[in-house]
């Protein structure tokens, strides 16, 4: 083992000794994986031992005895992404899975979760209840509490925002041990308020991706959650071929075709103004040839994916809404009409698409998006849907040059969502590449870059020391803040500076 | 040479001043706070005349206190020690209003009336708090983060973005602004909150002027709605209230809704005092809910169609008996209320809260919904120890993003110019706060003795804002004595 | 068996972590205390414990990086193989997770670490008596009573299986009842040898594949075309991995494999036969994870992959699991006048493992009748007065788990309820 007998022991007293292990197949499972796995881990070293705390109480014991023997902690819960990877000696994998506690307070509209609980597990339980919460792009088995303090990208949040804006009071493991309590949590029991006291320290718990255990171990969050109708979604089907069905009474879809890029976000524009609908995010043809290719296998999407790109039309754009009447069924039939109003208005062309889902409100998974195979890079970047054009405009170039070994888009449009009423868009380019030129989706990051500092767009994917200096040297900030609250170094290091994803070591 | 002659340098000597007839106007405002009197007040024009200033703040270790509104209501401007207003008045332009995505970038002297003016031009409106003071700045309510009135949308900071200068002098944007070339030849728009690297924007927000000076924010505006139908739904007490507001809120009904007793509607709408107040007062149920529903961008009637037919199924759901669009005696205000609503109290009448004694002293926590009748009764409990009677005690229940929780403030009117008055009403105040405290309601916004308050029981938050603060100004020059600072 | 685990390193490498394998279906999820679906991962929580980290261990093996550790080992043979991580997996993606596992499993046999030692006394008795429990070969047939005839030749093989011939005597009983009450020639054999599938699950393929040639050959003699089983494991082992360890498909072989469930189905739906007694009963059924999502037919693919992973040759084939054998026994229970079938919250593709597969209750007891006690608390959350189900092996650890809980539930294998709607 590589910490001390001693340090191992002591972490042994603290959960039992069921809930560590420092054998290495434990060790390897903690080592890499998730998305962005073979670009943001390449670097990544098997911990020296995983731990599974029960209590926010282990957590701060175990945080403890780090600082007493000066290790390395990072902690996890799904290790859905890369970014979980060690990427120093020594580490210790907290792994915060068996804290999987919930309660759900359906008056006051929140949920008080442990990092163990699933989207999933928080969306069926809400569903019972005549609620629901908007589970994230990456999937339903994310966690809620990671996810809320990471992204919280999801495509229902088109009324409702990102998960920075669905955070309440928070309990957080800070690197020396102690619990620092936010919100309503600071003085009280409760957990219905995120604010304050005063100025609002939630503003340490984000970013644009979140601190991923830099600054040190949330270990329990209240999230918003939202009243839902009263009739229930049914499922069917057997896997892979399931799906819910929607109350054609409150829930109706519509797939719009506009033929450009332009013309959709100008839609999507005025949807936000007329506030109505639950989504309106666009179906990049990529991602209708997967659905088209679900349960066939991946030779089937490339097969269709090559034939479509002799005939694709590079301009146009389709969205898709999904109205719904929330207060009633009367609700619905407003929305229709104001739907068609503005479809008429934008030269969109609009076809009913049945009421079925199974991608968003149990779902969201893009996890199909790893179907085609080889791996992806997401460009995301969450900023107005007019600076999405632009943007747009530049990865298209960037693909280009780079297409191939880069997988051919075909220079269609990726994935466009819009949210709180389209005072926030997201675009995401999903790129591909083989397993074997994994390099092509470095460059292409690089270049992406390159571009946002030349035309001042602002990708989510932070860089301290690529954007550092042009903007207002925020990295020596983030540097100054980890050495005020980790002076040790200990929290999954070096975040919440960043480990940029074109650095390869020898 | 003194400091004077150094702020002179910075801004000239027309944007300087130390005479005690001005200082005298920043040394108190309108709460119980103890009086204090500045060295300066100064008045920068530019974010370098700031920088600069902030600068010499430090070199010389005089505190700053930043100030943006003409009146102010809790204490948080008034200096705890000699030191220097910055008055930001001067910088009162509406930099930009983007129709598209509905936002408008301001600086810190715009006030409520002003911003509402041009929005209404675009057919757009700011989210104001209730009847903000006509010299009220817009960015210092959001940076307080006063509430909105509006439950409906998920979100209750309407600041997307700021720039500030940080307490060591350095200039700083937050989110999607601080790419290159902002805002002119940026592709971003600045309506990205998020980062970089961590949330700064939500530093600045009840931060008191303790954490930098804020020059401009990005702010989201909504469209303002050119149909309304309003309704004054009216209670014995306020526990009738709040099934009603929780179910409103649960199906997505309205726009403004909002909670009022009698005493502060008959405040609001009074036009002559004190004749109309006092008929008012005895006319006006002991409770009313406001509720606005507004007409989408397209097809207004129908909106607000079906947001009435599923009031209806809740009042008799409820057995409501009535859903009134009037109020007796006021023939019109349904008219006005909305408008009245969506903007800056008149600046021809007496301020609401000033007509009825002459000042009032606010507490003002959140709660959850349901204890609202629960905080009622302790208050009167509480006015009632102290001589102060119930009937003269205003209440405001805000609902907050959809019901999740409430804005739940008690307004004591008292005399200013009455000394038994003010001590009464000062001891009365602390003991409420003190009561409501350990009964559980928490203050996101905690001015004066509150404070004290919150940040003794809030250990570990004090520790982590104090190591924030320390980072930020090591020199704790930016309005020291606020908060726990 | 003709997969190495060097063969399968593209399937192993195509784990995402999105963690579908560890949960319900999410479609069908409808609470959060049954929205699991790994037992080995909810039970241990370590990501060792779970598809993912298996195949990580896999990359491991194969890389030289690790080598056969006692968490692995644990974990390994832990492994119940009830195919939900592979199922739920494939909902959106295509790599082999199950087959990974297997393989991993026989190649910790392969270096001497595996299996566990419980496993190699159900080895040694098998190869010295022919059947898991190492009591008399001879006894294998005395569960045929006076009344029960078989033929001396039929179409039908009624292959009996260990567990109904020496453990549960009933099952064979009730199944040869019924194919005797609706007139049914069937053949049992002299000859029958322990299915194997204890053997396969656990890694042991070499002496697998003694079991498989000589069933098959003996099958072959009988000149039986038709095996029918009225055991789960049963089922998968002749349909599934007979073939698969001979390097061929299901459908290359000369033989069809058929369970009692999917005859009776058939005769039902053929207005062929009629359930004429009432059994006033609210029940719910546990779908066995070898009749349920692991008895599509097996596909024999050799070939390579290419850019992306696409296969060359293609694969024309998709084993995700919706092809299972769900409906026949639930259209069986819905047509017994007074059943009332009520689902647990986990039913189908989506089942709970009880935990008694791949030789996990003979190794590690504890877990298994954790992992069927789970499925109990599901049953019982139906308000259903039995489980009823197709196995043999799910009827007794599910019985164990009742009566260790001292539960009112009753345990039924559906032979046992057909035959009392028939009788």
């Amino acid at each position: 083992m590589s910490i001390s007998r001693e340090a191992y022991e002591a972490l042994q007293s603290i959960v039992g000794s069921e809930w560590v292990s420092d054998d290495p197949a434990i060790c390897i499972a903690d080592t890499k994986g998730g998305y962005a796995t073979g670009i943001v881990d390449i670097n990544a070293v098997p911990p020296a031992c995983s731990i599974q705390p029960g209590s926010a109480e282990e957590v701060q014991q175990i945080v403890k005895v780090a600082n007493r023997y000066k290790l390395p902690y990072v902690p996890t819960s799904t290790f859905f992404t890369g970014m979980c990877a060690p990427s120093v000696e020594n580490v210790i994998m907290m792994d915060l899975k068996r804290m999987a506690k919930f309660e759900i307070n359906d008056k006051d509209l929140y949920a008080i979760i442990e990092p163990g609980i699933s989207f999933s597990m928080l969306q069926a339980e809400l569903f019972r209840r005549g609620l629901f919460t908007f589970v994230p792009t990456c999937g339903a088995h994310a966690s809620v509490l990671a996810n809320h303090i990471h992204c919280g990208d999801a495509p229902l949040a088109w009324r409702m925002g990102l998960g920075y804006r669905r955070i309440l009071a928070t309990e957080w493991v800070l690197p020396d041990g102690e619990m620092l309590k936010l919100g309503s949590r600071a003085y009280l029991k409760d957990y219905f308020w995120g604010e304050g006291p005063g100025p609002d320290l939630r503003a340490l718990l984000r970013g644009n991706e979140g601190h991923e255990g830099g600054l040190g171990t949330v270990t329990k969050i209240a999230v918003k959650i939202f009243p839902f109708i009263p009739e229930k979604l049914e499922p069917q089907g057997v896997s892979p071929r399931t799906t819910l069905k929607l109350p054609e009474s409150r829930m109706k879809w519509y797939n719009i075709a506009f033929p450009t890029r332009e013309k959709a976000v100008d839609f999507m524009y005025e949807m936000g103004r007329c506030e109505i609908a639950l989504m309106v995010s666009t179906i990049p043809p990529l991602f209708r040839y997967v659905a088209r290719s679900r349960g066939l296998g991946a030779s089937t999407f490339w097969e269709k994916w090559t034939r479509f790109g002799e005939t694709a039309n590079k301009d146009a754009m389709d969205v898709r809404v999904l109205i719904f009447g929330w207060t009633s069924e009367k609700q619905l039939a407003y929305e229709e009409r104001v739907l068609m109003d503005v479809i008429a208005d934008f030269d969109g062309v609009a076809r009913p698409a049945p009421p079925f889902d199974e991608s968003n409100f149990m779902s969201a998974d893009a996890v199909c998006s790893w179907f085609i195979g080889g791996r992806f890079l997401s460009e995301v970047y969450f900023e107005s849907l007019d600076c999405g054009l632009h943007t747009e405009r530049g990865i298209r170039e960037i693909s280009r040059k780079r297409t191939p070994p880069l997988a051919d888009t075909w220079d269609t449009p990726m994935l466009w969502a819009g949210y709180e009423f389209a005072h926030l868009g997201k675009q995401e380019y999903l790129n591909y590449a083989d397993e074997s030129e994994l390099d092509a989706l470095r460059v292409h990051e690089q270049d992406c870059r390159e571009m946002d500092l030349k035309i001042g767009a602002y990708a989510i994917m932070e860089d301290t020391r690529m954007f550092g200096k042009a903007w207002y040297n925020y990295n020596q900030k983030m540097q100054e803040l980890k050495n005020i609250f980790d002076p040790n170094n200990l929290s999954n290091p070096p975040k919440p500076l960043e480990r940029p994803l074109h650095e390869k070591k020898s | 040479m003194g400091i004077k002659e150094d702020l002179i340098g910075v801004v000239g000597p027309e944007s300087v001043s130390d005479s005690q007839e001005r200082l005298r106007l920043y040394a108190k405002d309108h709460s119980l706070s103890s009086p204090c009197m500045p060295g300066y007040v100064v008045q920068p024009g530019t974010v370098g005349e700031i920088q600069q200033i902030i600068k010499l703040a430090n070199e010389s270790k005089i505190s700053i206190v930043p100030c943006s509104s003409g009146i102010h209501f809790n204490g948080n401007t008034i200096p705890s020690q000699v030191g220097v207003i910055l008055d930001l008045r001067r910088m009162s332009k509406i930099q930009n209003i983007d129709v598209r995505n509905r936002t408008a970038r301001i600086e810190p002297g715009v006030t409520w009336s002003q911003l509402q003016k041009e929005l209404e031009k675009h057919d757009l409106m700011a989210l104001n708090p209730l009847f903000p003071h006509p010299l009220k700045s817009v960015l210092g309510s959001h940076l307080e983060r006063e509430p909105m009135l509006i439950p409906k949308f998920e979100y209750g900071d309407p600041i997307l973005n700021v720039e500030v200068i940080l307490p060591n002098g350095d200039l700083f944007r937050s989110g999607s602004t601080c790419v290159t070339g902002f805002p002119d030849k940026s592709a971003a728009d600045g309506v990205n909150p998020q980062g970089p690297g961590i949330d700064w924007v939500r530093l600045f927000q009840g931060a008191q002027g303790t954490m930098g000076v804020v020059t401009w924010a990005i702010v989201k505006t909504e469209i303002k709605p050119k149909v309304n139908k309003t309704f004054f739904i009216s209670f014995d007490d306020i526990e009738q209230a709040i099934e009603p507001i929780y179910r409103v809120q649960k199906r997505m009904i309205g726009s403004e809704c909002l909670l009022l007793n009698n005493l502060n509607l008959a405040a609001i709408l009074t036009e002559k005092w004190p004749e109309d107040f006092e008929t008012l007062r005895k006319v006006l149920p002991p409770w009313t809910l406001i509720l606005v529903l507004a007409g989408g961008w397209r097809r207004p009637e129908e909106r607000i169609e079906y947001e009435e037919d599923a009031l209806c199924e809740i009042a008799v759901e409820l057995s409501i008996p009535s859903l009134p669009t009037s109020l007796g005696g006021l023939p019109g205000v349904e008219r006005k209320i909305p408008e009245m609503l969506r903007n800056a109290w008149p600046k021809d009448k007496t301020y609401w809260k000033f007509g009825y004694k002459g000042s009032c002293q606010d507490l003002f926590p959140h709660t959850v919904l349901a204890r609202a009748p629960e905080f009622t009764k302790i208050i009167g409990e509480v006015a009632a120890r102290h001589g102060y009677p119930m009937d003269d005690i205003g209440f405001y229940v805000q609902p907050l993003e959809r019901a999740r929780a409430c804005h739940y403030e008690c307004n004591f009117y008292y005399n200013p110019d009455d000394t038994k008055a003010v001590d009464r009403i000062r001891n009365l105040f602390v003991e409420a706060a003190e009561t409501l405290v350990k009964m559980g309601a928490f203050f996101p916004r905690p001015y004066g003795p509150v404070a004290n308050m919150v940040y003794d029981r809030a250990t570990s938050y004090t520790t982590a804002l104090k190591k924030v603060k320390g980072w930020l100004d090591p020199n704790n020059i930016m309005s020291p004595g606020r908060l726990c600072f | 068996m003709t997969l190495k685990l060097e063969d399968l390193r593209h399937d192993a490498s195509g784990c995402i972590r999105c963690s579908n394998c560890k949960f319900t279906e999410h479609i069908w999820m409808q609470s959060a205390r049954f929205g699991r679906q790994c037992p080995i991962s909810t039970r241990y929580a370590f990501n060792l414990y779970s598809a993912p980290g298996l195949m990580h261990s896999a990359l491991g093996i194969m890389d030289k990086k690790l080598e056969f550790t006692p968490k692995l080992l644990d974990a390994l043979f832990k492994c119940t193989l009830c195919g939900a991580c592979d199922v739920r997996c494939k909902r959106n993606l295509d790599p082999e997770i199950l087959s990974v596992i297997e393989v991993l499993k026989a190649k910790a046999v392969e270096v001497g670490k595996g299996p566990m030692p419980e496993h190699r006394v159900v080895t040694e008795n098998i190869e010295k008596r022919n059947n898991r429990y190492g009591s008399p070969y001879d006894n294998r047939l005395k569960w045929l009573t006076d009344d029960i005839k078989p033929a001396a030749k039929a179409d039908i093989l009624y292959f009996v299986g260990c567990v109904a011939s020496y453990a549960h005597n009933e099952i064979a009983q009730a199944t040869a009842r019924i194919l005797m009450r609706i007139n049914t020639d069937f053949m049992v054999s002299q000859d029958e040898w322990c299915c194997g599938y204890l053997l396969y699950s656990t890694g042991q393929v070499d002496s697998f594949s003694r079991q498989a040639e000589h069933n098959i050959e003996m099958l072959k003699k009988s000149g039986a075309k038709i095996v029918l089983v009225s055991c789960a494991e049963g089922y998968k082992t002749w349909k599934v991995d007979y073939p698969k360890v001979l390097g061929k498909s299901t459908d290359d072989m000369d033989l069809k494999v058929v369970h009692i469930v999917e005859y009776i189905d058939q005769l039902v739906k053929d207005d062929a036969l009629r359930f004429k007694n009432s059994i006033p009963m609210k029940v719910t059924y546990h779908d066995p994870c070898n009749l349920g999502r692991l008895s599509e037919p097996w596909y024999h693919w050799e070939g390579t992959y290419k850019r992306y992973g696409v296969p060359e040759p293609p694969k024309t084939f998709r084993r995700d699991g919706h092809a299972g054998v769900y409906e026949s026994p639930r259209d069986i229970l819905k047509a017994i006048p007074g059943i009332e079938l009520i689902e647990m919250e986990r039913a189908r593709d989506n089942a709970w493992c009880c935990g008694a597969g791949a030789g996990v209750e003979l190794a590690f007891p504890d877990f298994a009748l954790w992992a069927a006690s789970e499925r109990l608390e599901e049953a019982k959350a139906t308000g259903a007065e039995a489980i009823v189900t197709c196995c043999p092996t799910c009827k007794e650890v599910l019985h164990k788990a009742a009566q260790s809980r001292r539960e009112k539930i009753k345990v039924y294998d559906i032979t046992e309820i057909i035959l009392e709607a028939i009788s």
